[in-house]
């Protein structure tokens, strides 16, 4: 078993950490990607969402954040009870808040990101070239989500421990259905 | 550690004979593995700290320094090889 291997941290950090601890850790970092989110003007608006706004309220980036917890939380735990009644609901909360550490770091990339404005980039789209910096965070944003969903999918397997096909189907579904909810619960909250 | 499985067709092994070293008499015939037996070295010890520790996977889990559902999800996986072999 590869107890220590830097692949067990950064892709199945759960097999050494889950339920409330993970939830403690997962929910700090939350909260600071909330924090840094309205800072560097990015909206975590659906469950593997990231948009860059103009100008994003402290209200709007903890609720999102929140919206997009408890969508991916309820799917993942219906989810899990499709294939197995031996997990806990704690486990699935704590390994799926620690899961999205990778939006973190995307929000602190963000930081020191300058952005184009949405109506310069639609009267000119090549003007997007000469935003370097928004260009590099572009690149990295797609291997810190797969990276990101890699995590959420080791949470599920290591939560709900079932194991094959159907549980990586589930997975996808429950996903895709996290995904429906929270841009809904956006939508009709905000 | 106790040999289970044939070195040449891999096929499960019995027991034929069994000694006593006080006397020397030797009982012989065809008799079944232990089911515990069956399962590897890290297997019996695990159910063996699992014992130790009453039954508590949490005190399981801190003792090997695992997540909760890890330790829930190895005792499973050596459930399930416990019950394949009791249907064999």
């Amino acid at each position: 078993m590869e107890q220590n291997s830097v692949n067990m941290y950064l892709f199945r950090p759960f097999v050494k950490i889950a339920g409330w601890k993970a939830f403690g850790l997962g929910l700090i970092l939350v909260l600071l990607t909330a924090v840094v989110g309205k800072y560097a003007n990015v909206m975590f608006d659906g469950v593997i969402d990231i948009h860059f706004t103009d100008n994003v309220s402290f209200a709007h980036s903890f609720l999102f954040l929140g919206i997009d917890v408890v969508s991916v939380v309820i799917c993942m735990y219906v989810a899990g009870l499709l294939v197995s009644r031996n997990f806990r609901f704690i486990d699935i909360l704590g390994t799926m808040t620690l899961a999205r550490t990778p939006l973190t770091i995307l929000a602190v990339f963000a930081l020191f990101v300058q952005s184009p404005d949405m109506e310069e980039i639609l009267h000119n789209p090549m003007i997007i070239m000469s935003y370097t910096s928004f260009i590099i965070l572009i690149i990295i944003t797609i291997p810190i989500v797969i990276w990101f969903i890699a995590l959420m999918y080791n949470a599920f397997v290591i939560s709900v421990g079932a194991k094959g096909i159907k549980m990586t189907t589930l997975f996808i579904v429950a996903l895709i259905a996290a995904v429906i909810l929270s841009k809904t619960l956006i939508h009709l909250i905000v | 550690m106790l040999p289970v499985y044939c070195p040449s067709c891999k096929s499960q092994l019995k027991v034929k004979s069994l000694k006593c070293e006080n006397c020397e008499t030797e009982v012989s015939g065809s008799y079944d593995l232990p089911v515990l037996a069956l399962l590897s070295d890290a297997e019996q010890q695990f159910i063996l700290r699992f014992v130790i520790n009453s039954g508590s996977l949490k005190e399981m889990a801190s003792e090997l320094k695992l997540s909760y559902p890890t330790v829930r999800n190895m005792l499973n996986e050596i459930i399930e090889k416990i019950q394949s072999h009791g249907t064999k």
